[in-house]
């Protein structure tokens, strides 16, 4: 308890930080300058209309080059951390079939599933012109995952496939990002394809090439990390 | 060029292909891995020489073609460049050292580990400081997912506080930098730079949040227990790349917002720092895990660093080599330690004695560590006489005794463990097996110390007068380690000659060097002439002799007082390898290398000081200091009298010379200590005896000498073993010496000079013989000894000559000293020290009466019966330091009267008057030819009528005697050699009670009992860990608002 | 100043949530309500910085029919820190699932999950 009330006082002295930066926090009534320059120059310089993708994927393009790593590495580092050994493998396998999920839960997954994973494609496909992206898309893809783990608690995912799918769209993102090397005006610049009618699905250069591949990447790569925790949690 | 952009490209492409091909044998992938590493290595390689070489500009790279701020833009500059390669070069060599690791581990690792390096230099470039927080989020996480390449419960425990640890501060790095949006409007560090944000407090609030979160990302103490922790329990292959390239990256983030920081952050800056380095190491003196005692080691260093930075505006233009010295000091050296250690496999530092059996780790061991403590020739040692002498410029005299105290502190832990690996036991230890693949790393780290050394020497101004040909001479006497002891003592001998004539146009007309060089190398050729009586290869020996003569050398032609320090601490790691080869010199041996380390940074104080005041480094800024002359002249004789063996600095000597071998000890006794007193000369000539501090300082360096004397020679009388007898004998005469300086009158230096020669010569006697029946025999101790008169009467009439001389009766030289230095005491009136000095110069007879006595006289030993004369090689060069005692007493005037003649330069009353072979003072004269005539004439009579009359006397045996019907419980209790003097012990023994090895023992106690009770703040709970980094911010807002 | 606006009343919500959730980190036992007072502490930051780019009156960074292209300075909100909030909660999630990764490994271990009972390396 007087550990607890000590935490307390820390951290009342410790707001006292974030007392001082509200206090000098006024609002805004204007854009910033980098946010009237984007307000004013994406349309033509980027083509997307959602001028935060226009932010995430080009302006700021080595961000999300990092934010894809970081996933990347999160799947990989839950992988190498929840191997399996074999033993643990097989006792695994003898727990199955403890008991099977009900009905009506396996019949909308049947239904749902499906709508779920077009739902995604369409919001990273459609990431330069609605709210929404490739992470937005991916996370939507994983969450039909759940769904189905949900239903089929013992539903194994193919981890190789998921691998591949995560590595050529990673592989396939750098690669873009090259080509703007070699074609256009630096790493990651989208205008190695034309930047087509502003506000058209086939627009913004290369945006929604890159929100495709990093779609299936967070999808795919949100879908390991569930998979690898599923498998390593059976229910005792 | 290769657009540094590749760095990106190459590594996450490698890093996806090794996805997809995830059925490539795991061995091809960690191959391919190693090649991407070299490839961007290549990069940075690229574009570090030519920008260091002027063939290429810093260079932008816009990502998206867009310009800053809009984009993100990464910066190639010289300092991005050397970093970035610094990081490359740890993971590639990390990586090898790694491999098999990595291969067991499989796909998931390597591409984590070559993500980590791509991050690490991305950190370096990026100029946006969002950016900057994504790749130190992508550092952290790699980072966290390598801790479980050593799979066991504390790594990944261990991993969980990191991950927690990180995450808080990634958050509060994130408030930080959201906050300078909204008051810059821009995410590029130029931009936040120029808009001065820390004017205003919310400005300021956001800045402190973002340099605090960059503050501990560089694990400050003690809000550091998460990053501790994991140093602790990483595979030590791994903690080698977190400790080098990790924790450079971090620093040199803190370097790159550091202009964002408004001025008066920068002292907090610089206290959070020396906090680190002080309490770090502090922490690390009770560790004896070696992983979790390297990471205190790093933490400490980094600590160094940051405090380096938030001084930056009193180095001027040396920041940038001071910080890059140290830096690459810390790099090469944590990153080798952490590989041997994963070489040696010991968790505890007491474990590491088996690394002796293979001589190249142990040579890369010390390498690292004396790398660390900042010695020559290696790059940190002139860095931080770099930061040291701007400090002081700048008035910034607290500083500089922090670091300073915290760099001694770093001392104690990493010298205990290193001279634990070099004496303890090791036959119950297992074998150290290396593979190719962590043989490699450090021994390319190790090479590369010696280089940057080199390198960083040619960019220190003070620097440019050191000579390498000396230093290339040991490098090849290492070489050639391996051949017998008796080829490389002829090479080596030869050297030394060739160097004595090579040095002696530069010391012509300046008799005090010449004298020294005399003393030095002089003494150099003939203790190494008494070499050759080894058997073998004495591995190791010739190398650490030769630097320590190499040392003594770079004194005397000193022109500045850089290479005074250069040469000194040369002298004490040759010096402390020497005395270290003795049996039971282990604990000797750490407690010298402490006080000599703790004498070297009070030097480098006074030094600074005097630099200070004088605006350059010549040996003239030793005359008249002006910045607290006091306490520089004070500390620069504390210094020099931990070499002297002073009162108070001297305990160490006993138990080190005692325990060397014979030759060893002349090179420790009669010529290493003189160094010392060369250096008491230079800053008493400096000091000169008028100003009010001298007169204090020399008041109390007075009593220094005369209490030495006497504690010296009464401690000497009270020994059993004749080596520590000696040892205790030496700090006496240099007690005399000390004295005779403290005058300051021309007698006085006349006696003080001529006991340093007289002293050189009979001890060199006494040290050879005596160290020479020592090993014969097997023991130093006297009541094993007796009646080995007739075993070795060459020894017997060399101890004999060397007794006389001592004793200072006539008709011998020693004479001439003692007469010299009542005169001395008597014209300058100081008679109460002149009581102490004369009392223990009757003391002394009690142990030069022991000394021949036990040893030669009385009864031989059963065991002895069959010893020999001791080896001829140790009887040649005594008998040439007897002819030379020989000569001077018949002529002291060969010495006396060049020594006169400078000496009135300085000191131009009192001077000694001649005529013919009589010398006379103010009190009286005397004629040490003649009464050497008659003395000897007399002796010859005697000798003859002594003959005569006992030719007819009865030969007893030895053994014509009968034994009373008992059988003693401890036969050598009724050797009288034994505790011979126990009566006059219980008179004087109160004199020499331990009284200051207990002040030493209580200080020592001390600091280990304050590092036991602030460690206790590392609870392991990671929980406490969040709170410490919580508490720690919170009050350093409240200090800085 | 008016501190009963939309902007003032979220950003001093996200502090209180970064408060909350450090007090969660710091006085809870069980490491799952750990990894859970960090990411309420995550999410405590994320809504600070949507709050920071937030414009009253104006609609979201996109320019759809709604907006005027020409015009769109004045009418939409900062699209920058929602940028960047993007990419923080993508890091918050990828630092989120890793730890509750090394929380299956710890119990695992130890079968248990109270953060004290993790204290092995110290000093």
């Amino acid at each position: 308890m007087l550990k607890k009330g000590l935490i307390l006082i820390i951290l009342i002295a410790f707001a006292a930080i974030f007392l001082s930066l509200i206090s000098s926090f006024n609002g805004n009534t204007e854009l910033s300058d980098l946010g009237s320059y984007y307000a004013k120059n994406a349309p033509s310089e980027v083509g997307a209309a959602n001028l935060v993708t226009a932010v995430v994927v080009t302006y700021r393009g080595l961000d999300t080059l990092g934010e894809v790593v970081i996933l990347f590495l999160a799947a990989a580092i839950i992988g190498l951390l929840l191997k399996l050994s074999k033993d643990e493998k097989d006792e695994n396998s003898r727990m199955e079939n403890v008991r099977a999920t009900s009905e009506i839960l396996q019949t909308a997954t049947k239904i749902l599933v499906p709508v779920i994973f077009l739902f995604g494609a369409y919001i990273f496909i459609n990431g330069h012109l609605t709210p929404g992206g490739g992470f937005q898309g991916g996370a939507v893809i994983a969450s039909g995952l759940v769904l189905l783990f949900m239903a089929n608690p013992n539903m194994k995912i193919n981890h190789r496939l998921i691998s591949f799918i995560e590595s050529i769209s990673g592989l396939s993102f750098v690669f873009i990002g090259i080509l703007g090397i070699l074609l256009a005006g630096g790493f990651l610049d989208n205008k190695i394809f034309e930047l087509g009618t502003f506000g058209k699905l086939l627009s913004a250069g290369a945006i929604p090439l890159i929100y495709i591949f990093i779609g299936l990447k967070v999808g795919s790569e949100l879908s390991s990390i569930v998979g690898t925790l599923n498998e390593t949690q059976k229910e005792k | 060029m290769v657009s540094p952009i590749h760095i990106i490209t190459i590594s996450l492409g490698i890093a996806f292909a090794l996805g997809i091909f995830g059925n490539l044998p795991k061995k091809i992938s960690a191959i391919i891995m190693l090649i991407a590493i070299g490839a961007i290595t290549f990069i940075s390689a690229q574009w570090a020489y030519a920008l260091y070489f002027g063939n290429a500009e810093t260079t932008q790279i816009f990502t998206a073609g867009f310009k800053p701020p809009y984009s993100i833009n990464l910066q190639m500059g010289i300092y991005e460049a050397f970093f970035s390669l610094l990081i490359n070069i740890i993971g590639l060599l990390g990586g090898i050292y790694l491999f098999n690791t990595l291969v067991k581990q499989g796909k998931n690792a390597i591409i984590v580990f070559l993500i980590l390096i791509m991050g690490l230099n991305v950190i370096v470039l990026t100029q946006d400081i969002f950016n900057l927080f994504v790749f130190l989020e992508v550092q952290s996480i790699a980072t966290a997912g390598l801790i479980v390449l050593h799979k066991n419960k504390d790594s990944i425990s261990s991993g969980f506080k990191y991950m927690l640890a990180t995450g808080i501060i990634a958050g509060l790095l994130l408030i930080g930098i959201i906050f300078s949006y909204y008051f810059t409007g821009s995410l590029n560090i130029a931009d936040i730079i120029n808009a001065n944000i820390g004017l205003s407090k919310g400005g300021a609030v956001a800045v402190f949040l973002i340099l605090i979160a960059i503050v501990l990302e560089l694990k400050p103490f003690p809000a550091n227990g998460w990053a501790i922790d994991v140093y602790q329990s990483v595979k030590p292959g791994f903690a080698a790349i977190i400790s080098a390239g990790s924790a450079s990256a971090a620093f040199f983030v803190l370097y790159k917002i550091l202009p964002i920081v408004p001025e008066n952050f920068y002292n907090v800056i610089s206290a959070l720092g020396i906090i680190t380095f002080i309490g770090s190491n502090l922490i690390g003196i009770k560790q004896t895990n070696t992983n979790r005692l390297l990471g205190y080691s790093s933490i400490g260093q980094m600590g160094l660093l940051i405090t380096i930075l938030g001084l930056s505006p009193y180095l001027g233009d040396k920041l940038t080599f001071i910080a890059f010295a140290i830096l690459i000091s810390h790099y090469l050296a944590k990153a080798g330690l952490f590989w041997l250690s994963g070489i040696v496999k010991q968790q505890n530092i007491k474990n590491w004695s088996n690394l002796r059996k293979k001589p190249v780790l142990m040579v890369l061991f010390g390498t690292f560590i004396f790398t660390l403590l900042g010695f020559p020739p290696f790059p940190s040692f002139f860095g931080k006489w770099e930061l040291i002498m701007q400090l002081s410029a700048s008035g910034q005299f607290i500083w500089m005794a922090l670091i300073l105290v915290g760099s001694f502190i770093e001392g104690i832990y990493l010298f205990r463990w290193f001279s634990n690996s070099l004496k303890s036991e090791n036959s119950k230890l297992p074998e150290i097996k290396i593979s190719l693949n962590k043989f490699i790393p450090p021994v390319i780290f190790g090479v590369a110390t010696y280089g940057f050394g080199y390198f960083a020497g040619t960019f220190v101004e003070a620097a440019g007068a050191i000579n390498y040909i000396p230093l290339l001479f040991i490098a090849f006497i290492a070489l050639i380690d391996f051949l017998p002891a008796w080829t490389k003592n002829t090479i080596s001998i030869a050297g030394v000659i060739a160097y004595i004539f090579y040095l002696y146009p530069s010391v012509e007309g300046d008799l005090l060097r010449q004298i020294f060089l005399g003393i030095f190398l002089g003494g150099a050729v003939i203790t190494l002439f008494s070499g050759y009586y080894y058997k073998g290869k004495r591995l190791g020996f010739y190398p650490m002799a030769l630097a320590m003569f190499a040392g003594l050398a770079m004194l005397i032609t000193a022109t500045n007082l850089f290479e005074i320090l250069y040469g000194w601490e040369l002298m004490t790691i040759g010096s402390y390898f020497l005395l270290i080869r003795g049996k039971k010199s282990l604990p000797h041996g750490y407690s010298y290398m402490m006080f000599s380390l703790g004498g070297s940074y009070t030097m480098m104080f006074g030094f600074a000081l005097a630099f200070a005041g004088f605006g350059n480094l010549d040996l003239q800024a030793l005359s008249g200091i002006t910045v607290y002359p006091t306490l520089a002249y004070s500390l620069i004789l504390i210094g020099f009298m931990t070499k002297t063996a002073s009162f108070g600095l001297h305990i160490w000597l006993p138990g080190a010379h005692g325990e060397a071998v014979a030759d060893i000890h002349f090179m420790a006794s009669a010529i290493l200590l003189k160094a010392g007193v060369f250096g008491i000369i230079l800053v008493l000539l400096g000091m000169g005896a008028e100003a009010i501090y001298a007169k204090n300082i020399l008041f109390v360096l007075g009593w220094i000498g005369a209490i030495s004397a006497l504690i010296g020679n009464v401690a000497a009388s009270f020994q059993e073993s004749a080596k520590r007898l000696l040892a205790w004998s030496s700090i006496g005469q240099l007690g005399y010496i000390v004295f005779g300086l403290a005058m300051m009158s021309h007698l006085g230096w006349t006696a003080g000079l001529f006991y340093t020669i007289t002293h050189f010569l009979y001890k060199g006697v006494l040290f050879l013989i005596i160290g020479g029946i020592a090993l014969k025999l097997g023991t130093p101790l006297m009541y094993k000894m007796g009646g080995l008169i007739k075993k070795m009467p060459f020894s017997f009439i060399a101890v004999l000559i060397a007794i006389i001389t001592l004793a200072g009766v006539p008709p011998l030289v020693g004479f001439a000293g003692k007469w010299l230095f009542y005169n001395a005491i008597i014209s300058e009136g100081f008679y109460f020290q002149g009581v102490v000095v004369l009392f223990s110069g009757i003391v002394a007879f009690l142990y030069l009466f022991r000394l021949i006595h036990t040893i030669f006289l009385g009864q031989l030993k059963d065991e002895h019966r069959n010893v020999k004369e001791i080896s001829v090689w140790l009887l040649i060069p005594v008998y040439l330091l007897l002819f030379a005692i020989m000569i001077i007493s018949a002529k002291p005037e060969f010495i006396l009267k060049p020594l006169g003649n400078y000496l009135i330069s300085y000191f131009p009353t009192g001077a000694l008057t001649w005529n013919e072979t009589m010398v006379s003072t103010a009190l009286g004269h005397w004629d040490g030819y003649w009464i050497m005539m008659i003395v000897g004439v007399m002796f010859v009579i005697l000798l003859a009528w002594l003959i005569i009359t006992n030719a007819k006397a009865q030969k007893v045996k030895q053994f014509n005697m009968v034994y009373a019907a008992e059988r003693p419980f401890r036969p050598e209790t009724t050797h009288m050699a034994h505790n011979m003097f126990a009566g006059y012990n219980k008179a004087l023994g109160f004199l020499i009670a331990p009284y200051v090895t207990n002040f030493w023992n209580w200080i020592s106690n001390f600091v280990y009992d304050t590092a036991g009770f602030v460690r206790r703040i590392y609870s392991g709970n990671g929980q406490t860990y969040v709170l410490h980094i919580v508490a720690y911010i919170m009050v350093i807002y409240f200090i800085i608002f | 100043m008016d501190y009963f606006n939309i902007e003032y009343i979220s950003i001093v919500t996200g502090f209180l949530l970064i408060l909350l959730g450090l007090f969660a980190i710091l006085t809870q036992k069980n490491i799952i309500k750990i990894v859970i007072g960090f990411s309420l502490f995550d999410t405590g930051i994320h809504i600070v910085m949507v709050s920071i780019g937030y414009i009253r009156n104006r609609t979201a960074p996109i320019l759809d029919e709604t907006v005027n292209i020409k015009d769109a300075a004045n009418q939409i909100v900062d699209p920058v820190p929602q940028a960047l909030v993007l990419t923080a909660i993508i890091i918050g999630l990828g630092v989120t699932a890793l730890m509750l990764a090394y929380v299956l490994k710890l119990h695992k271990e130890k079968k248990s999950l109270e953060i004290q009972n993790f204290s092995d390396l110290k000093w």
